[in-house]
């Protein structure tokens, strides 16, 4: 059975799809695009396609909240270089405000919120406190919190800005340092490239499997179908401007230890955005892929999730990708103990 | 998708989907929003959701979780018997993250003779009230939680959803209204007493007419009765608070905002009763070009 | 090497009169600043030349009504250091 967001997926595959909604119909796009921070890529691929009056109205809500979150993304990226204008290292740019910077289409449209970037892990403390210079501070000084990160994440606690109001998360790899897979962060920051501004990007391959490593394990496949359309973009432009980035893809997943990430990846992109991928680089096709597929299109229409034991069983198994199961169990009794919930 | 039950509502501008897993809200929403046009062709800008937080919450001590296309995390559920009044809090929900449409001020308006008066302030301030009551009393009612003002034209667009009444008020609007008017009497809500009233006919049968806006108050209740002029860069730092979504416009918003701040004459108002209020602000409103 | 400063460019920025204060809207930020004086007249002045805060202090004195020899320089100074950390100038080596 194909789950209600399928109806999201068809139309940001194809937008000329749309015309066979009945006016029912539309409300539950909108509130699927929504839950699911597609409403902005959606209002953009229909940009060109017959929709009601009244679709229109909130499509164009929609391009112009997304407008002013690039804006805001790109000038909180620009007050980050301001604060380390005298740190020599790179600063790289990650996730959205990465494709935005860089004027991917992965950008147009895309809901941004923190910003992320990432600097060599030797540089954290400079780093750390130019911000904290600059006027970020602690989210929550919690002790217990503090050294869970520092020791185990691959970021530091998040920092938020006193007057803007504005976090940013500040890493030095792409995956939790508990995770299994180990992808080589010094490769990464040598081969990201200089923006104007002076600020960097990832280059190409690494920063699609940055995108692919997000996905599967920094989380419980939350935000799923919005990542995968990030790939899904991210995988047409870079294969269309360079015919070498099949075989480049193929060798930084291998340095990343992210070979099997990148299959799957592949796989559920063509698979749900027909995107044109390499066949040697997508693997088989598992089983397991089949309740990837269910789980990106649980939701149903009214926006609401559905399939809430195939959730969990992506929670707990993504807990289990990125903790080791003994830290686990004492992370959460040190959160218990205090009185408070699990968090992810 | 099933096992829930839904209706559509449009107020003013705005258009909503409301589904819910009890039938209770719902029928009374349906009959507090009878007199409203329901949006005719099923293409809302808002869904809102009451949902039980778990499963057996839909029956047992039910308690409705509020949620929809934008929602905040920390949101608390109602009890079941609040239903209309979390119905109620959702679409302003949606209203408060999610429209764009116009400059939103969290303000009660009314007009007359096409021209309008914008009042707002802190909760307890009576902004509400005097807006039901003015309402009453030869003016016509534009909204007692939102103002929506024009990007372009400056104008208050009408976004006249049911009155809330709290506490005192809720006696001082029977002594006024036939009883059909009012919704049930919630006791005891994170708001304290809570009664809804359907606005007066003429509100809703203009709702889509806008008004002039003429007049800004920041009524204060409890205060020896008196009109104060207020300095603009005052005025402005209020009306961004009051604002849900003057960042969110961006440079809209800015326009908007200062136009209206140039444009509207200001007082800041205190009063001891509703008799002084209309007082004050009949002698203000005669004064006006 | 001078420090200098240059305001940002004119079209980032929209300006509105009230009474007592002055509003600037700042086009990349989407951030309103109300500003007290002698900030305007700062931002006024650099137009878009980068300029030490020497030059700038010259500038008010010939333009405004700012007086020699006066603690210009001190305030100067100090509205540049909140203009640069708002963003609304930038710190340039000449």
């Amino acid at each position: 059975m194909i789950g209600d967001a399928h109806v999201l997926v068809r139309a940001l595959r194809d937008p000329a799809s749309v015309g066979m909604l009945e006016n029912s119909q539309w409300p539950e796009l909108i509130s699927i695009a929504r839950a699911e921070s597609l409403i902005g890529s959606l209002a953009h691929r229909l940009a060109d396609v017959r929709v009601p009056d009244k679709v229109r109205a909130v499509l164009q809500d929609a391009i112009e909240a997304h407008d002013l979150a690039r804006r805001q993304a790109l000038w909180e990226a620009d007050c980050a270089r301001r604060a380390l204008a005298n740190y020599p290292g790179k600063t790289v740019l990650m996730k959205g405000t990465a494709y935005v910077a860089a004027n991917l289409s992965a950008g147009v449209g895309r809901s941004i919120g923190d910003l992320d970037i990432m600097v060599a892990r030797d540089d954290l403390p400079v780093v750390e406190s130019a911000l904290l210079d600059a006027g970020w501070e602690w989210v929550k000084p919690d002790p217990y919190d503090d050294r869970y990160y520092r020791e185990h994440m691959h970021e530091l606690p998040p920092l938020i800005h006193r007057e803007r109001d504005r976090m940013i998360d500040v890493h030095h790899t792409i995956l939790p340092l508990t995770a299994r897979p180990t992808p080589d962060a010094d490769a990464i920051l040598d081969s990201a490239v200089e923006q104007d501004s002076g600020l960097h990007v990832m280059a190409p391959a690494d920063m699609l499997l940055h995108s692919i490593a997000h996905m599967f394990a920094d989380g419980d496949l939350a935000g799923g179908l919005r990542n995968l359309w990030d790939i899904n973009l991210l995988v047409r432009q870079f294969a269309e401007a360079d015919e070498g980035f099949w075989t480049e893809l193929e060798e930084r997943a291998k340095i990343h230890d992210l070979v099997p990430e990148m299959e799957r990846a592949l796989r559920l992109a063509a698979r749900l955005y027909h995107t044109p991928v390499h066949k040697y680089r997508s693997g088989k096709a598992r089983f397991v892929d089949y309740l990837y597929v269910r789980r990106l299109l649980a939701r149903d229409g009214y926006g609401r999730e559905t399939r809430k034991a195939i959730r969990l069983a992506f929670y707990i198994r993504s807990h289990w990708l990125r903790m080791p199961p003994l830290m686990l169990a004492r992370h959460l009794w040190t959160k218990w103990r205090k009185g408070g919930k699990p968090t992810k | 998708m099933r096992n829930m039950h839904r209706i559509l509502l449009k107020i003013g501008p705005a258009s909503f989907r409301i589904v819910s897993a009890w039938r209770e809200p719902l029928d009374q929403l349906e009959a507090l929003y009878a007199k409203y046009p329901a949006p005719a062709d099923g293409i809302v800008d808002f869904t809102v959701r009451l949902e039980a937080g778990r499963p057996w919450r839909r029956y047992i001590r039910p308690s409705v979780h509020i949620s929809g296309d934008f929602w905040l995390p920390d949101a608390a559920p109602l009890p079941l018997a609040q239903g209309l009044l979390a119905a109620e809090m959702g679409m302003n929900l949606q209203m408060a993250l999610g429209w764009r449409r116009h400059l939103l001020l969290h303000a009660s308006s009314v007009e007359k003779n096409g021209k309008a008066m914008v009042m707002t302030g802190l909760s307890g301030s009576g902004k509400s009230t005097l807006s039901a009551m003015l309402a009453e009393k030869g003016w016509r009612f534009m909204g007692d939680e939102f103002a929506l003002l024009d990007l372009t034209s400056g104008s208050l667009v009408p976004f006249p959803r049911l009155i809330s009444l709290k506490n005192q008020a809720i006696a001082a609007m029977e002594e006024l209204v036939p009883n059909d008017r009012f919704g049930p009497e919630m006791k005891g809500t994170p708001k304290g007493d809570i009664r809804h009233l359907v606005p007066p006919k003429a509100a809703i049968d203009r709702m889509g007419d806008p008004a002039r806006p003429a007049l800004l108050l920041f009524p204060r209740f409890g205060h020896d009765p008196e009109l104060r002029p207020m300095g603009q860069a005052e005025i402005f730092i209020r009306l961004t608070q009051a604002s849900t979504n003057y960042v969110a416009l961006g440079e809209a918003g800015f326009r908007a905002l200062t136009g209206f701040v140039d444009q509207v004459p200001a007082r800041a108002m205190d009063y001891q009763s509703i008799e002084q209020a209309e007082e004050l602000i009949e002698s203000l409103w005669s004064q006006l070009p | 090497m001078t420090q200098k400063y240059r305001a940002a460019p004119k079209d980032d920025l929209i300006w509105h009169e009230l009474d007592s204060m002055t509003l600037l809207f700042h086009r990349p930020s989407g951030i309103t600043h109300m500003l007290a004086d002698p900030a305007p007249a700062i931002l006024e002045v650099m137009a878009d030349a980068a300029l030490s805060a020497s030059e700038i202090v010259a500038r008010l004195e010939a333009g405004f009504d700012f007086e020699s020899g006066g603690d210009t320089g001190n305030i100067v100074d100090a509205r540049l250091a909140e203009l640069a950390d708002l963003g609304l100038v930038a710190r340039v080596l000449d």
